[in-house]
């Protein structure tokens, strides 16, 4: 018993660094093993205006960072997406920044990412309310 | 039951009904308010277009003014942009569908403030409102002219070459390249003109702003009718999803159950607009666009196009509505209750197949069609006339020096 708890205490940090929001990130989008750390340009999402998204993706248990990341938004409720396809760039290992997406409507829109790695994607979402 | 609890209920009851029943001042709920607040303030500040170096700029809007009701741009002398654009007539021509030099499958839109707009023409087919304006003058169906016709017109006239060298300097010796440079010149100075069609302050406005300040007294003045109107506009209507912001317009494009039969095929809407705009030498990707940041050239850079496109087309804005008859985009209605009694009686089945969940039919009772004509009719600006009369009064004389 101890000695787990003194293995949980030692590997925590390791997979807190791993996996924790960058300084600036104030939204996050959860898969089942992957953490999506984001924020957008302009800091607030308005009705009408194109804005990118800076995302930093790891995966929660450690390890290497995801190699790559699409981005993409719907609105569950009217069954419709954007007009508008984000092209994504990557900066870093792990980190992100897709360009030209726009909210042409107000309400709850979904913002989407599908993380890949080792030829597996998985789908970390988050609703967004755009007044 | 209690004797109060009975009282309350009934009260309940009595308070349920009211709004419906009486002539009743309206309560709006905190989402309704929400939305009505964001269409408004207006006017908005100006538009000035980075894509445009003249956007703005007072010799450029006199030449466009003058070009704008210039009838020898077009070959034959007898189409300007005026002829379908009229003043007189909110800046339309009052039929279904237009007819310059020939007849065209389109209804002629407004032109109110369309330099707010983020595409241009019922397919979004252009991505700046210059580079829109080329597209008339070249129609066969509409001015069937050439960059040279231009060109030329522009030389031979003392006044438009006094005015075009106002704005852009001598337009340089007649070769292939000059005339096409002087033909895009020519479209940029239309619509810094263009741009200067903005509308003026509506009973609606002066409604908004009482509600934002919380000013009671004022926001009575207007009409009940009109209130009402709004609560189905800003609610279980929907309009306003589509019909969103100051503008009343999210600019993009839906598909709202209008048939899209053509003589000899069909009106595929957003969905050839975007292969225009990608075949579209003068978009914002090309050398025209006089913004070296490309900022303005994001939305051209990102369209997507997709199946549900077809038979959609641009939310239009309602500012003014009520003066721009016939309606859509193939002047299908003749009267704003038509229109709203299309959105009544809506068919599910006649949307695209994945048609969007905003469109029900709200089976409205006489009554709320007319509430809903009341408050289109309240988005009229009272000095439209007279603005567009101003705007179109005859420009001076030009006194630049020709050096010709
Ligand atoms: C023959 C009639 C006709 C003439 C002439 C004409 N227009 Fe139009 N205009 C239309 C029609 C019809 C449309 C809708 C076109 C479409 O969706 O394909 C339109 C659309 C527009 C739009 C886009 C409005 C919007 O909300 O997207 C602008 C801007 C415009 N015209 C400006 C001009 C200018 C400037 C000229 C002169 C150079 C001109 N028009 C000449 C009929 C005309
Ligand atoms: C899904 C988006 C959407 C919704 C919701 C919507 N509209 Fe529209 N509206 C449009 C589009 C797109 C057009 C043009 C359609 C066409 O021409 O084919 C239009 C056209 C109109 C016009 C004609 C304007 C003109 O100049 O021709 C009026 C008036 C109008 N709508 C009012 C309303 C009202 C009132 C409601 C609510 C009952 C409403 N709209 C709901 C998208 C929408």
């Amino acid at each position: 018993m101890l000695r787990l708890l003194l293995a949980l205490a030692a590997g925590a940090p390791l997979v807190a660094r791993a996996c924790e929001p960058p300084a600036g990130f104030s939204m996050r989008a959860d898969s089942e093993r992957y953490a999506v750390f984001f924020r957008a340009d302009p800091r607030v999402i308005s009705v009408g205006n194109y804005f990118s998204v800076e995302a930093v993706a790891c995966a929660k248990a450690g390890g290497t960072a995801p190699e790559g990341l699409k981005v993409d938004a719907q609105m569950p409720a009217h069954r419709h997406g954007m007009n508008s396809r984000a092209t994504v760039e990557r900066a870093a290992p792990g980190r992100f920044l897709a360009r030209g997406l726009m909210f042409h409507m107000p309400g709850t829109w979904q913002i989407v990412f599908d993380v890949q790695r080792a030829g597996e994607t998985e789908r970390a979402t988050r609703d967004l309310a755009i007044k | 039951m209690s004797q109060m609890s009975r009282w309350i209920a009934a009260a309940m009851v009595l308070a349920a009904v009211a709004p419906a029943a009486a002539d009743e001042a309206v309560r709006f709920d905190e989402n309704e308010t929400a939305m009505i607040l964001r269409h408004g303030p207006w006017p908005q500040p100006p538009v000035r277009d980075p894509s445009n170096r003249v956007s703005g700029n007072p010799a450029a809007i006199a030449l466009g003014r003058a070009l704008f009701f210039e009838r020898r741009l077009s070959p034959g002398g007898v189409v300007s942009c005026a002829h379908c654009h009229a003043a007189s007539r909110s800046w339309t021509d009052a039929r279904a569908q237009a007819a310059g030099i020939g007849e065209l499958v389109r209804n002629t839109p407004s032109l109110w403030n369309v330099g707010r707009n983020r595409w241009f023409g019922w397919d979004g087919g252009s991505d700046s409102l210059w580079s829109f304006a080329i597209r008339p003058i070249l129609h066969p169906a509409e001015m069937g002219a050439d960059a040279g016709h231009v060109a030329l017109s522009l030389r031979a006239d003392r006044q438009l070459a006094c005015l075009y060298e106002g704005a852009f300097g001598l337009p340089g010796n007649r070769s292939p390249a000059n005339d096409e440079r002087v033909l895009v010149n020519a479209a940029k100075a239309l619509a810094a003109y263009v741009e200067t069609f903005v509308s003026g302050r509506t009973p609606f406005d002066d409604f908004r702003d009482a509600l934002e300040r919380g000013d009671a007294a004022s926001a009575a003045r207007y009409p009940l009718e009109a209130q009402r109107g709004l609560k189905i506009f800003a609610g279980r209507g929907n309009c306003a999803m589509c019909h969103f912001g100051p503008n009343f317009s999210n600019g993009e494009f839906h598909d709202t159950g209008i048939p899209f039969f053509v003589k000899g095929g069909v009106d595929p809407g957003r969905h050839a607009g975007i292969q225009r705009l990608g075949a579209d030498r003068f978009n914002l990707l090309g050398n025209y666009n006089d913004d070296r940041s490309g900022d303005s050239a994001t939305k051209t850079r990102h369209v997507d196009a997709q199946h549900r496109n077809f038979g959609e087309f641009k939310t239009p804005s309602l500012r003014n509505v009520e003066l721009s008859a016939p309606y859509m985009h193939n002047g299908r209605f003749a009267t704003l209750r038509e229109v709203v009694l299309h959105y009544s009686e809506i068919r599910a089945d006649r949307l695209h197949s994945d048609g969007e969940a905003l469109l029900k039919p709200l089976k409205l009772s006489p009554r709320e069609a007319d509430d809903l004509v009341a408050f289109l009719r309240s988005l009229t600006d009272p000095q439209a006339e007279q603005t567009a009369l101003a705007l179109s009064g005859i420009p001076n004389r030009c006194a630049g020096s020709t050096s010709r």
